[in-house]
């Protein structure tokens, strides 16, 4: 019980903006999905504190949810993102506009 | 669940779908094994049809054959199909169009299959529909009936085909976007706890004031349907554009699900509603006889002369219902049920002529009725029809509501009885340029309809005769469902 | 059908009558297209037991006083039932008679003239259906029965018409005939929902009793106008004259039936039929006698000018079928019906006589005809000049009986301008038939140059003694006839008790009128007839005159003015228009509004993905500080 709860959750803020930043500014498909990890990984954090803060266990168990889904996330992601680049060449962001 | 004897209804319902189904599991290439199982489910829908009608007790009236089961009960829906001397007519007129249209399409070679897939699931929906007796329901089956055509005409048709079916579409889910809340709206009106007409129907359900509400939205929502002026252009446009089954069903049937739909649901859940729109009815109703017969004067196509002669026709069936009367809702059913026919032999004797001589435009036909005399005798037999000829089907319909219009709006029937000349003007008008004068050079290698293609179209001129020579077999029907509505008027 | 029981012979002659020439229509349209000798035989036969049929209804029932009506609901409504059946009384009797009779003829005459027409049981069929809607609507007892029939007939006229569909002018007056008509049939139509409207039903006797006593005159008026209005359409009488003439475009012998003898003599016959409820009212009875009148002069002007042979014979339909108006408004029940029967058999005989001509020499043209030897035909020759004859009332052929009644019944009017107009009709009648005799008879040698012959009817020679006795049969009849003036008046006035009061004998009329027709025939011979003859006839000579004749008083033009800008170009262009600017480009403009719309919100649509992310994150930290601060 060293780091006060509001010490660790501060650091998880700054994580998750830090991805935040990642995602919005990077021109790379895997820079921005990265970024999307890192937010991830902020708010993961933040759940430990809290799982620790009001010793309730149920925060650990979303952790591990988050870390799940995170890791099938990033493969789906990557895939896709293999896959556009097979077919275009090119990861950055500006090229796929079909929709626009 | 109540059902009394042999559910024919359902059993008609059945065998259109259990053809659908079938049609899918044969395979694409056998094309005459698709036609054979689109010409046996459909005969055999037709005979249920026939069926239906011969064994309906004219003497008891009312619902007969009911079938009613709960569908989900929590909200009040029910599976409640039956049908009465309003639907009966419409019922055989489905039949006989259903049946009559897979034969005339006998010669189609393009994406066989999908057509009559598609083909199938439209009728269900217009035989759903025309028995339904639960609002939810009626809506489910209008827009089953409604989404076939798009593809039906954008993949088969012709002349702006994508045009066509766009308009079409647009223009009928309008129309369900002003039917749906407008159900909805009675629906809780009346408590939120069930769908049923029957129950919904009882006096005293709806206030004036919501009726009055609710009849506008259902007239316009179905007025689209039935190509009420000025909603009407998406009619020739979808005609014209639509193959010919499509159209034999299209301006046959499915116009009459408009008309029918205003009078199964709008008039008799809105009876005062009715009557307090019932002059603006009859207005548009005379603007849409004369104004569709005007227009038609000037088209040089022949899809789109029946198409707005169809618009001048639905005015008659909508004066008809607009007049309050026994004879005017008698001579409205007849009339659509007549019309239905008449229209469905111009489009399957024109289909005939446009895949012969690969045009439709008038002033390059001519004298066909020299190289192909009987397929033009077809056609010529509808345009009298159209004139109104008596001991041809439509005039009995046209005297009935001429008869309660003139009683009922004297102006409005005046101008409506002057629309016959304009009729008989644009009608032989067409005869004449197409079918008569010199034979045209280029089709003289052409041969008649044979016996066998002309099946269809027997049928078809068989039954506007029949009903011509003996209508009252039809108004005795009719009427048992007319002389109890009217009755029933606060 | 009421059961009356098997054994009732009028009711199974009547059935038989009216029925028969049905089932040889839907026989030969059927079954028997390929086989003309066939289809004739069955349309001949049906036609025959007709004639024999009403052949006996009229002998056993010769001196009826109670009209005999059957009657079945055909079909039961609301307010209205419609009722078909058959009503005899001694009107429908000699109408029946004539109609029977003349169909046979000309069904006979058909087999010599038509004789190898690729049409031949198209021909036969139609005109089966033309027996069965006439019969039937002779006997109706019901208005609407008879409006039903009425249109029958005029679909059959349509269809007559335009028999060689495959000539333009034939299709084109076929379809004028009908649409024409149809401008008629709708104020008879209207006049039936008027009429029903306030009395209930449409039955004749109860119309012709004391029940049209129960609406109020201007209901009677009204209803009597509109009622007319029909009778102008379908005997073509002015306004709605000019259909008639271009129906010569059918085949001659459709022409002597329909268009002459019997169809259009249909509107006399309706207006007989409803004699006493249009004498409930004067003033229509007074717009009858000047339509009537009207319709006589100027027909009689056109026909003075005509070089067509069977032209001059419509004209002179027309104007017949006036003066049968007029005889009829003049209050003279006997004169109209009698003139109506006599006309029949001679304007008959006229057509099929003309009919031999045309057949003979492939020209309708009188000119070309007399300078082919149009006079070494014997038989039609002498036939034509006795029909003439009657047409012109001269004694002691049937035309001169029935016309002197009627120029009696005018005479007895208040108004003397009526038997003036009646005089000058009679008097322009006998000088263009004499023109038409004499033009034949006595052919200008050489001369001019007159080989315009107008479109001949396409024919084969040969038949000539099948088409020579139907001739001869119809010439004796119309000698004959007139001698039975007394019996078929007092036959006819039998239902309505009394006879009719006798009219004021006028001893100078028959003078006058036997002058004025020996002066026409005078006229017509210096002209047409003497040897050396410019065969120029006085109207000819002054061109506006001749012109406005010529151009039937330019009545066409008006209608062609009418149609082509007004209907088209005005109406029809204008709704069309409509149809595509107003409502379509309001609804293609609501589309094209929408596209541009959602083209427009498609600027906040960069497509980039970060800015969306953007989006969402800014979105959250507004949410979080709308939540929680």
């Amino acid at each position: 019980m060293g780091i006060p709860f509001g010490y660790v959750l501060a650091l998880a803020g700054i994580v998750v903006v830090l991805g935040m930043i990642c995602a919005t500014t990077r021109r790379n498909l895997i820079m921005i999905l990265l970024g999307v990890e890192v937010m991830l990984n902020g708010a993961a954090i933040a759940f430990i504190a809290a799982a620790l803060r009001w010793q309730q266990l149920e925060g650990q168990a979303f952790v591990l949810f988050i870390i799940a889904i995170a890791a099938a996330e990033v493969s789906l992601g990557l895939a896709l993102i293999v896959y556009l680049y097979h077919r275009t060449g090119s990861l950055n962001p500006e090229d796929y506009q079909v929709l626009k | 669940m109540e059902f009394t004897g042999f559910p024919y209804l359902t059993a008609i319902l059945l065998s259109c779908v259990t053809g659908l189904l079938v049609i899918l599991f044969v395979p694409d290439e056998n094309r005459s094994a698709v036609k054979w199982v689109s010409a046996v489910f459909s005969g055999l829908t037709l005979a249920l049809s026939i069926a239906v009608f011969l064994l309906y007790d004219t003497a008891r009236g009312g619902l007969q054959f009911v079938e009613r089961a709960a569908w989900v009960p929590s909200l009040g829906i029910h599976y409640l199909n039956a049908v009465d001397g309003f639907s009966l007519p419409m019922v055989l007129l489905t039949g006989i169009v259903f049946f009559t249209g897979v034969l005339t399409m006998w010669e189609l070679d393009h994406r066989v299959k999908e057509f009559y897939a598609f083909y199938f699931l439209l009728v269900t929906g217009v035989f759903g529909l025309f028995m339904s007796l639960d609002l939810f329901f009626i809506f489910i089956w209008y827009d089953v009936s409604l989404f076939p055509m798009y593809p039906l005409i954008a993949i088969w048709g012709s002349t702006r085909k994508e045009y066509g079916a766009m308009k079409l579409t647009l223009y009928l889910l309008a129309g369900s976007a002003l039917i749906l809340p407008a159900i909805i709206f009675l629906h809780v009106q009346a408590g939120g706890t069930t769908y049923d007409i029957t129950a919904l129907m009882q006096p005293g359900t709806f206030s004036a004031a919501d009726q009055k509400l609710a009849f506008l939205l259902l007239y316009i929502g179905f007025g689209i349907l039935a190509a009420v002026w000025p909603f009407h252009t998406w009619s020739p446009v979808g005609h014209v554009a639509a193959p010919t089954a499509v159209s034999m069903v299209h301006a046959g049937v499915l116009m009459k699900i408009g008309a029918f739909g205003v009078l199964r649901v709008g008039m008799s859940l809105c009876p005062e509603g009715w009557q307090f729109w019932a002059p603006l009815m009859a207005t548009v109703a005379v603007i849409g006889i004369v104004y569709g017969a005007l227009v038609a004067l000037s088209q040089t196509d022949l899809k789109f002369v029946v198409g707005y002669s169809s618009v001048s026709h639905m005015g008659i069936v909508g004066l008809g219902l607009s007049t309050l009367t026994v004879d005017g809702l008698n001579g409205a059913v007849f009339q659509m049920f007549a019309h239905g026919i008449m229209t469905a032999l111009f489009f399957s004797a024109i289909g005939y002529i446009y895949e012969r001589t690969h045009t439709k435009m008038i002033p390059e036909l001519g004298g066909l009725s020299r190289i192909m005399p009987v397929a033009s005798g077809y056609f010529i037999l509808a345009a009298l029809t159209a004139v109104g000829v008596p001991c041809l089907a439509s005039f009995w319909g046209e005297l009935m509501v001429f008869i309660a219009a003139f009683r009922v709006y004297p102006i409005g029937g005046v101008f409506a009885v002057g629309g016959l000349v304009l009729s008989a003007l644009f009608m032989l008008r067409v005869v004449q340029r197409a079918f008569y004068g010199p034979p045209n050079d280029k089709f003289v290698h052409l041969t008649d309809v044979s016996f066998r293609l002309g099946i269809p179209r027997m049928i078809l001129a068989a039954v506007i005769v029949l009903f011509g020579l003996l209508p009252s077999i039809l108004f005795d029907v009719i009427d048992t469902a007319s002389v109890a509505f009217i009755k029933g008027l606060p | 059908m009421i059961a009356v029981g098997s054994t009732d012979t009028t009711l199974l002659a009547a059935i038989a009558a009216t029925k028969l020439p049905f089932v040889a229509f839907a026989v030969i349209l059927l079954l028997t297209r390929r086989r003309p000798r066939l289809s004739a035989g069955l349309s001949l036969t049906a036609i025959a037991v007709s004639l024999a049929s009403a052949g006996f209804l009229l002998v056993k029932h010769w001196g009826i006083a109670r009209p005999i009506e059957y009657a079945a609901l055909w079909l039961a409504g609301g307010d209205v039932s419609v009722r078909v059946g058959i009503l005899i009384d001694p009107l429908s009797l000699i109408m029946l008679a004539v109609v029977a009779a003349i169909c046979l003829l000309v069904q006979v005459y058909s087999l010599g003239y038509m004789a190898g027409d690729p049409g031949f049981s198209r021909y036969y069929a139609f005109m089966s259906l033309f027996a069965w809607a006439m019969t039937n609507l002779t006997l109706a007892p019901t208005l609407l029965q008879l409006y039903i029939f009425w249109e029958l007939v005029g679909l059959a006229s349509y269809l007559l018409i335009g028999f060689w569909y495959e000539k333009f002018s034939a299709s084109e007056a076929g379809k004028k005939a009908f649409v024409m008509t149809r401008c008629g049939d709708v104020a008879f139509f209207l006049g039936l929902l008027l009429i029903l409207v306030h009395l209930g039903n449409l039955d004749i006797r109860e119309l012709n009793g004391a029940a049209a006593g129960r609406l109020s005159p201007t209901v009677v008026t009204a209803g009597a106008l509109l009622i007319f209005g029909g009778i102008i359409g379908k005997s073509a009488q002015f306004p709605l004259l000019t259909w008639l003439p271009d129906a010569m475009e059918g085949p001659t012998p459709v022409s002597a039936l329909l268009h002459s003898a019997t169809m259009v003599a249909a509107g006399v016959y309706l207006f007989a039929r409803l004699f006493p409820f249009f004498s409930l009212s004067p003033t229509a009875l007074g717009v009858c006698l000047a339509v009537g009148t009207v319709s006589m002069l100027i027909a009689s002007t056109m026909a003075m000018v005509s070089r067509d042979i069977k032209q001059v014979w419509a004209y002179s339909t027309i104007s017949q079928l006036g003066l049968m108006i007029m005889g009829l408004a003049a209050g003279n029940y006997v004169a109209g019906v009698f003139h109506l029967t006599t006309h029949a058999a001679f304007k008959a005989l006229l057509f099929l006589c003309s009919g031999v001509f045309i057949h003979a020499f492939h020209s309708n043209d009188m000119v070309v005809i007399g300078r082919q030897g149009g006079r070494r035909l014997r038989v039609p020759m002498a036939c034509l000049v006795i029909a003439a004859a009657a047409l012109s009332g001269i004694p002691p052929f049937s035309g001169y009986f029935s016309k002197e009644r009627i120029l009696g019944a005018l005479a007895d009017l208040p108004n003397p301008l009526w038997v003036a107009a009646g005089l000058l009709g009679a008097f322009l009648t006998t000088y263009y038939t004499f023109r038409l005799i004499f033009i034949i008879l006595f052919p200008a040698p050489g001369g001019e140059d007159t080989a315009q012959s107008h479109g001949s009817e396409h024919g084969h020679h040969g038949g000539y003694a099948v088409m020579a006795w139907p001739l001869v049969i119809l010439a004796a009849v119309s000698v004959a006839l007139g001698f039975g003036e007394k019996a078929v008046a007092q036959f006819l006035l039998n239902p309505f008790g009394s006879v009719t009061p006798a009219a004021a004998h006028h001893a100078w009329l028959p003078y006058a009128a036997l002058g004025l027709s020996a002066a026409a025939m005078l006229l017509a011979w210096f002209e047409f007839g003497r040897r050396g003859a410019g065969q120029i006839g006085f109207v000819e000579r002054v061109a506006p005159l001749h012109a406005l004749f010529g151009e039937r008083w330019y009545i066409d033009r008006a209608y062609r003015w009418l149609l082509d800008q007004v209907v088209y170009r005005l109406f029809s262009r204008l709704c069309a228009r409509n149809d595509q600017k107003i409502i379509d480009g309001a609804v293609d403009g609501l589309g094209r509004v929408i596209a541009a719309g959602g083209g427009r919100m498609s600027i906040l649509h960069t497509g980039m993905v970060q800015y969306r992310l953007i989006v969402v994150f800014v979105s959250i930290a507004l949410m979080a500080i709308y939540f929680f601060i």
